[in-house]
């Protein structure tokens, strides 16, 4: 069994908001994320699941370095994140790539696309500067793109060309691994079902690892063959995509299943009520206000991530039986 | 290949055209303006030449004449040329609008992108230096330091630069605030491009337009300022040809002789025009936030 | 309450039992040389629900504007007519159409935060058509916005009146929407993407609220939707837009389990469903408003495409139980 290229060891992340009065100045935590446990192997493509929230992109950002752990390790390969040398941080740009939700956003906007393209490679000198026009041009046209567009800028594109131009960027370093936030959110169906093809397309040719943020239990499907399902901070059921799709073990997960929209089936408002604020979570289990099956138990206990069968791990008192 | 890589730099070139040049002929107002402009360079550029008289020769027994075929525009209570002194002036006037210009935006900018970047104590300190460069009106400020520099054309030049300072750096730590807190600015840190390239590559090329609007339309509030500085007494020393030196001699004779004073103030007052309309226009056709068709 | 609303006829009132609560017929909408909605046909029985689905760019909402009166002349021209319980629309006044909208046909719009004014407390905002269209007391108005906050779902509703739109949440945000929308209890809901800025569970709760509510006063909505399987679940008829045309119409079962147009069947295999193997995306794009090809509009990206589809534009005709606008329906 090889090294994981990502673990995150018992991560936490809490924000200290000010208490709200002029007297109480005693400070209030948010939870954002708690006691996540989460291991990446090479070639994974695991899609985390949730509603806004759940702390899936607080997860991302922690991944990335971008802010650190309150408590917890973040690991790549071997290296805490919090503790990488600059050497270390370079490759580390190199080799995770980040596609954000906010494509055109983004992008320099005072930049043409080769320019933005070219940006990585020449950074990591990858190539020789007479190489990187062929260079771009031969990404561009690996996400589908005509070589026209290079001259543009980010303000010139549509919606799924700009996202097609983030996933050029991502792939320009050559990266082990890619991490997307709601890359596809808010496009067309027939412009998402193009992205969601490349993008799966790029995993198998290349065996990219990849983590895709989604509240879209169809993307992560389709994408993914593993799925993390988070709810307030924490990953309540994970396990292989097949299975959590037949069988869903969790409340919650079912509950998503439920309210997916489907031909086949009337629509079914699974879930009373909404999802609780996370500055002081009750005792208990966190979904237990919202649960058709709580019991008293759960508001007393709060349920770990345990294993179940075949690679699943559920966090439930009480998991739904397998029909 | 070789022949895909023509077709883009000549689209390169055909993009330039459509992103910077079209939206300019699009401002008519502002065509004008910049039609103006060109006529008072041409004339600053060409005074030597264009000149009928030396502009600071006295000829005091033509005195406060008016407009002649010896002196096309009259001459003063000194008799020196009119339409002389009209080119020189112009030269001067330009020089110190552009060039106190050009040293308030480097310094301005300069501290503007420090407070903006890198915040904290730093950020503090500056803006509260530039507070209090703003808490006095550009006019007062300047005649202060004219006062502390004493006379002369270049202590002109310096004190109106100083008092554009503040406005300079006010705007581009605000423009660099905005633009720090943009997600493409985090994704090149990702990415792992280097602090100054982030600057460089990234800041600046989003925050300079306003800027340079802004800088544009300073112009001619630098050549106004220095015009009143100089009427007052404490800008240019004479018989440098100035225009703001020339309305104030002339208001002692503005019964009798009323060119003197009517002749540089009329091409002042064409040339702000001018140069505000070319600032109307750039900003309409650069600035993000005016921008309609954005 | 018909008095409040003297705006139609008696004759056409009574005739409304029969006659579609909406009819539009061949309703073209030009922006400029721009011909945003084309020959576009509708009819909307009392007590259906109708969605208008389709891509971006294809005019649905254009559509559901024009029908509320905020796209008008002289900012557009609108050709061939729209009749609301036997009132011709294109020709309404603007102090006419406004008697109309909120009371007679209330209003979701996607995105509550946008729409909710920050200004004022939710239930100055819930109360506000009370006044103006219903008359309503100070004391009444309050009383009736509680029990349409209570109505919508919304927990504690006498506290809730009180607070700022900022102070609630997004599901709320949009229940308050609705209640707003159903105030005068209207004959017609017009909901512009109502849930797709929500979480899905949540989403389930709105759809479901909604419907409740429309079924319960026995009117008719119109949902715009982008999502095909949300349609096929809310809507009992369907009506697939694309570049401004309607392209095929229909009972919703028929239309979503069986498409017969061409692009139903492309937006169809695009929809990511739960454990979907394969997408097929539709290639290319939808032409820009200026370009559009001369016969069917759909032409140039149809794999079923010969030579009469890009030279004339076919008609919707009825096939199995709906319309369908194709040369070569087999």
């Amino acid at each position: 069994m090889q090294a994981p290229i990502f673990s995150l060891l018992d991560v936490e992340r809490t924000y200290e908001l000010r208490g709200r009065g002029w007297l109480n100045r005693t400070p209030r935590k948010l939870k954002a994320l708690d006691g996540v446990r989460l291991e990446l192997q090479r070639g994974d493509t695991l899609a985390l699941v949730g509603e806004s929230g759940s702390g899936k992109s607080t997860l991302i950002r922690l991944m990335l370095g971008l802010e650190p752990a309150s408590d917890g390790r973040v690991l790549y390969g071997q290296r805490d994140l919090a503790q990488l040398d600059a050497e270390e941080r370079k490759r580390f740009a190199r080799e995770v790539a980040f596609i954000y939700q906010n494509a055109r956003g983004s992008m320099n906007p005072r930049m043409r696309i080769a320019d933005i393209l070219a940006e990585p490679i020449r950074l990591h000198r990858l190539c020789e500067e007479s190489a990187i026009a062929d260079r771009v041009v031969a990404l561009i046209e690996r996400v589908g793109l005509p070589a026209g567009l290079l001259q543009r800028f980010p303000g010139e594109l549509s919606g799924g060309q700009i996202r097609r131009v983030a996933i050029a960027r991502a792939l320009a370093a050559e990266p082990r691994v890619i991490l997307a936030d709601e890359s596809v959110a808010g496009l067309d169906v027939s412009v998402q079902a193009q992205v969601l093809n490349l993008l799966r397309e790029l995993c198998r040719e290349s065996g990219i690892t990849l983590v895709f943020i989604t509240h879209d239990l169809g993307v992560a499907s389709y994408l993914c063959d593993r799925i993390a399902v988070l709810y307030l901070g924490r990953i309540v059921e994970q396990g292989p995509t097949e299975a959590i799709l037949n069988t869903p073990r969790h409340p919650y997960t079912r509950a998503l299943l439920q309210a997916f929209p489907r031909f086949d089936m009337p629509l079914k408002a699974s879930l009373s009520g909404e999802i609780p604020s996370p500055v002081d979570l009750p005792k208990g289990c966190r979904f237990a206000g919202r649960c058709p099956q709580a019991q008293s138990a759960c508001r007393e206990t709060d349920p770990v991530l345990t294993a179940h069968d075949a690679g699943r791990q559920v966090a439930c008192l009480f998991p739904v039986a397998s029909v | 290949m070789q022949d895909a890589l023509k077709i883009t730099l000549l689209s390169g070139a055909s993009q330039w055209k459509r992103r910077f040049l079209q939206p300019l002929l699009r401002q008519h107002s502002a065509l004008v303006g910049l039609a103006i402009i060109a006529v008072y360079v041409i004339a600053a550029v060409f005074a030597p030449w264009l000149a009928t008289h030396d502009p600071a020769a006295q000829d005091l027994m033509a005195s406060l004449q008016g407009p002649s075929a010896a002196h096309w525009l009259g001459t003063d209570s000194y008799g020196q040329d009119l339409y002389s002194r009209l080119l020189y002036g112009a030269q001067l006037a330009l020089i110190i609008g552009f060039a106190s210009v050009a040293l308030g935006l480097v310094a301005g900018v300069a501290i503007g992108l420090a407070a903006g970047l890198m915040g904290g104590r730093t950020e503090w300190v500056l803006m509260r230096i530039v507070d209090g460069l703003l808490a006095f009106p550009e006019l007062i400020l300047a005649m202060a330091f004219m006062a502390v520099l004493g006379l002369g054309t270049e202590n002109v030049v310096y004190a109106l630069a100083l008092s554009f300072v503040g406005p300079f750096a006010r705007m581009t730590r605000g423009d660099v605030l905005q633009v720090k807190n943009q997600p493409y600015i985090e994704a090149a840190r990702l990415m792992g491009v280097p602090t100054a390239a982030v600057i460089w590559r990234h800041v600046l090329p989003n925050v300079v337009s306003p800027i340079l609007v802004q800088a544009g339309m300073r112009v001619s509030i630098a050549i106004l300022l220095e015009s009143g500085l100089s009427f007052l007494g404490i800008g240019v020393v004479p018989p440098t040809p100035d225009w703001g030196l020339m309305i104030a001699e002339g208001r002692a004779f503005i019964t009798m002789a009323p060119w003197i004073s009517g002749v540089p103030g009329v091409a002042l007052a064409i040339l702000l025009v001018a140069l505000n309309l070319l600032g109307d226009g750039l900003r309409d056709a650069y600035d993000p936030n005016t921008r309609k068709d954005a | 309450m018909d008095a409040a609303v003297a705006l139609t006829p008696e004759a056409a009132d009574q005739a409304a039992g029969q006659a579609p609560l909406l009819e539009v017929r061949d309703f073209s909408l030009r922006r400029g040389k721009a011909v945003v909605l084309d020959g576009v046909s509708l009819a909307l029985q009392p007590g259906e629900t109708l969605g208008l689905i389709g891509e971006s760019g294809a005019g649905k909402s254009t559509l559901a504007m024009a029908l509320i009166g905020l796209l008008r002349a002289p900012e557009v021209q609108l050709e061939g007519s729209l009749r609301f319980r036997g009132t011709e629309l294109t020709s309404l006044k603007e102090a006419e159409f406004r008697r109309l909208r909120g009371n007679k046909i209330g209003l979701i719009f996607q995105d509550a935060t946008a729409a909710l004014n920050p200004c004022f407390t939710v239930g100055e905002q819930i109360a506000e058509p009370l006044k103006r269209h219903l008359g309503l007391s100070k004391w009444d108005r309050r009383e009736r916005a509680a029990a349409l906050m209570q109505s919508v779902g919304i927990p504690e509703p006498r506290l809730r009146l009180d607070a700022y739109p900022h102070e609630l949440s997004g599901g709320m945000q949009q229940r308050v929407m609705i209640a707003i929308a159903l105030a005068c209890n209207p004959e017609l809901l017009l909901a512009d993407e109502p849930t797709s800025a929500l979480d899905v569970t949540i989403q389930a709760q709105i759809m479901e609220l909604i419907l409740d509510r429309v079924r319960e006063l026995n009117s008719s909505a119109i949902f715009v939707l982008h999502d095909l399987a949300l349609g096929a679940q809310v809507c009992d008829r369907i009506a697939v837009m694309y570049a401004g045309q309607i392209v095929e119409e229909g009972p919703s079962e028929r239309v979503l389990a069986a498409p017969l147009h061409p692009y139903t069947r492309g937006l169809k295999s695009c929809v990511v469903e739960l454990g979907s193997r394969t997408l097929v995306p539709i290639p290319g794009q939808v032409p820009p408003l200026d370009a559009m090809p001369a016969g069917c509009r759909f032409a140039p990206r149809c794999p079923k495409a010969q030579a009469v589809c890009g030279e004339r534009r076919p008609l919707p005709e009825t096939r199995d139980g709906r319309q369908v606008a194709c040369w070569f329906i087999d």
